[in-house]
């Protein structure tokens, strides 16, 4: 179980890395949803396997035929699955924000493109006076 | 180690996070929010020196376990020598630095919960120091970070649009490797409080057993996590592309704060656990010390590169970096209470040197060094300001960059030599840069105003002076005075190379079973002592 788990991580966390070197934001983002996924199911995995040689281990319910005494006996450990609830909350905020981000960059600089980012950059001076920075860093940055 | 002074620690993250939800409505009524969020920033930042002052006559731990729940179940805050003098330093950076952002937000910008997302970013901070638990460090990690990537996109100008993405790309990354890494802790010990794992840690070595297998990665993996945070060699590249785009304030509230906070994760986990056993030693060492190198040289030279005030700062933030990495690489009492003095005084230096590149621009438009000069003549005052702050920067005597500095290559020198000779060379760098400033800038010869800059009133900028010279005061205190701090910072660096009392203080003494047993040498240790004191 652990093992095909582990597999599982490997596959998703290489795929996710291989999107996050691409030069698309979209693509970015979604390499960085992906490796979320990886992050909690290697959690899950760090858990230990919920089969043992008496069958399935039952879900972490008080109350759900299970002597509180031995709980970790035939229950699965309640705390690894709370670390993922909370990790995929908190990532649900991230991404949100990340996805907004990337709308609003599209909209200012009309390109998605890191490279062309970088390339509009290096060409035009920012036109920001209201923030008091003039056209220092326009052709410093290289 | 009274009851209510236990209890007053959660003050420290609920002034800030009550604050923040209460200036949400007054998005419109500046003064309301204002005032909202200067009488929490006060509060914090006393409440935070009076319990800093309390525990030092017997070097207390204060400890709160949130909800009652019974000792290394419950989600703990801990207030010890070292994260009381984080929060302590962070409250009045951030006073200084929200005093000053009266004068240079534009209304435009303060309307979009500026004031909301400061003290959101103060409670995530304020956590970050205090949490004894590894998992809620990535939470108390994820709302500051959430308040800065708020913060660094503030007011959506283009370049900010351009450079904010690198930010929060590193930055999910790193909290992703974070979770795993937190997820892992669990898998290995079964429990996630850093107390206990330390205690676990410190069984195992005493008992001569290897650490589980894994361990050693684990130790890696959260070394990327707070390098990346904390801006160390190969993942600063981010840093100086974001610094500068965002209002000046919050940069100098991000350079006082952020970058600290993964020094500060370094500082707290690795003497306690990580560093614990041969892996550490062995080659992770190592690692930090080549990044630490790096860290301090090449930066160095990238911020003399540099032509605009703002960008020779955001450069000079990794570069100080890297004389804290150095200490942590040393790892004895004595370099980590070096560490600690350096990380206060780098936040609050840092940060006001910051709000004087603000005042400049207010004066004159522009940070760019070929626009500005006669500084020194038509305003004494920044001038001044400006200077004190830089030669602390620097570490001449008198001043505080200098005991810190001493410090930390006094603790190295024995055994890591090369290192101490980079952080000497790195010094005269650093005047060269803030030389470059202040000839440039101060006593070039005047030269014409930016087309359509309105200089600002006298009134206007008054906050800032305040927020200024509140800080640059701090920083002199810290120099003249550097004797109290320094003792407290000792304290820091004793119970962080002797963890015992931390984990007495958090596990409790009714469970003697718990605490180890302390090595025969950790008595009061003075300077001299500690320097042989290495770990190996």
């Amino acid at each position: 179980m652990t093992i095909i788990v582990a597999f599982c991580v490997a596959t998703i966390f290489g795929t996710g890395l291989y999107m996050i070197l691409g030069r698309e934001l979209k693509g970015i983002a979604m390499g960085l949803f992906l490796l979320a996924h990886a992050a909690n199911l290697s959690i899950i995995a760090m858990s230990g396997s919920p089969i043992t040689a008496d069958g399935i281990k039952a879900p972490p319910v008080i109350g759900h035929d299970v002597a509180p005494a031995d709980a970790l006996a035939s229950t699965v450990d309640p705390l690894p699955q709370a670390l993922i609830l909370t990790a995929i909350v908190i990532g649900f905020g991230v991404m949100g924000f990340l996805l907004s981000l990337i709308v609003v960059t599209g909209r200012t600089s009309h390109t998605l493109n890191i490279a062309e980012l970088a390339r509009h950059e290096r060409q035009s001076p920012f036109p920001e006076p209201e923030e008091g920075k003039p056209r220092v860093n326009a052709h410093e940055h290289e | 180690m009274t009851d209510p002074l236990n209890n007053l620690v959660i003050l420290l993250c609920a002034i800030p996070l009550a604050a923040g939800l209460l200036s949400i409505p007054f998005t419109r009524r500046p003064l309301v929010a204002r005032t909202i969020g200067l009488v929490s920033f006060t509060t914090n930042f006393l409440l935070a020196l009076s319990l800093l002052v309390l525990i030092q006559p017997g070097e207390d731990v204060l400890v709160n376990n949130l909800g009652g729940w019974p000792t290394a179940y419950a989600i703990n805050l801990v207030f010890d020598s070292l994260s009381g003098l984080m929060v302590t330093v962070a409250g009045v950076v951030a006073l200084g630095v929200y005093l000053h952002s009266f004068t240079s937000l534009t209304p435009d910008v303060e309307r979009r919960y500026f004031h909301a997302l400061m003290q959101m970013l103060m409670f995530g901070a304020n956590l970050c120091f205090l949490t004894g638990d590894l998992f809620n460090l990535f939470v108390a990690f994820e709302i500051a970070l959430m308040a800065s990537y708020a913060l660094i996109c503030i007011g959506a100008t283009r370049v900010q649009m351009h450079q904010a993405y690198k930010y929060v790309v590193l930055n999910l990354l790193a909290s992703t490797v974070f979770v795993m890494a937190a997820g892992m802790t669990y898998g290995i010990f079964g429990t996630l409080n850093i107390a206990d794992i330390s205690r676990i840690v410190h069984e195992i070595q005493a008992a001569g057993d290897p650490m589980p297998t894994g361990f050693t990665a684990l130790g890696v993996l959260l070394l990327f996590v707070f390098g990346a945070k904390g801006a160390f060699f190969p993942l600063w590249f981010w840093l100086p592309d974001t610094y500068y785009t965002s209002p000046i304030a919050v940069t100098a509230l991000f350079s006082g704060l952020l970058t600290k906070i993964g020094v500060y994760c370094i500082m707290r986990t690795f003497p306690l656990v990580f560093a614990v056993g041969d892996g550490f030693a062995d080659w992770t060492i190592w690692l930090l010390a080549v990044s630490a190198a790096f860290t301090m040289f090449y930066a160095v030279l990238g911020a003399v590169a540099q032509s605009g005030i703002r960008r020779i700062l955001s450069i000079h933030i990794i570069s100080q970096i890297g004389y804290m990495i150095f200490a942590i690489v040393v790892m004895s009492s004595y370099a980590l209470a070096g560490c600690a003095l350096f990380v206060v005084h780098n936040m609050v230096v840092k940060s006001s040197l910051f709000l004087c590149c603000g005042i400049i621009e207010q004066h004159r438009g522009t940070d760019h060094l070929d626009h500005l000069g006669g500084l020194l003549r038509k305003h004494t005052y920044v001038a001044v300001l400006f200077f004190i702050a830089a030669m602390s920067l620097v570490g001449l005597p008198p001043l505080s960059g200098f005991f810190g500095k001493l410090v930390i290559i006094h603790a190295g020198w024995e055994d890591w030599w090369w290192l101490a000779v980079f952080a000497l060379l790195t010094s005269p760098l650093t005047l060269l840069s803030m030389l470059k400033i202040w000839s440039y800038g101060f006593w070039n010869p005047e030269v014409r105003a930016m087309p359509g800059h309105v200089a600002p009133t006298a009134a206007k900028l008054r906050p800032a002076y305040i927020g200024t010279s509140l800080l640059v005061a701090v920083a002199l205190c810290l120099g003249l005075g550097a004797q109290p701090v320094f003792r407290v910072a000792q304290t820091a660096g004793r119970q962080l190379d002797d963890p015992t009392a931390y984990i007495t203080a958090v596990l409790g003494p009714t469970r003697p079973d718990l605490i180890i047993t302390p090595p025969p040498d950790a008595g009061v240790v003075d300077v001299a002592a500690t320097d042989e004191h290495h770990h190996e």
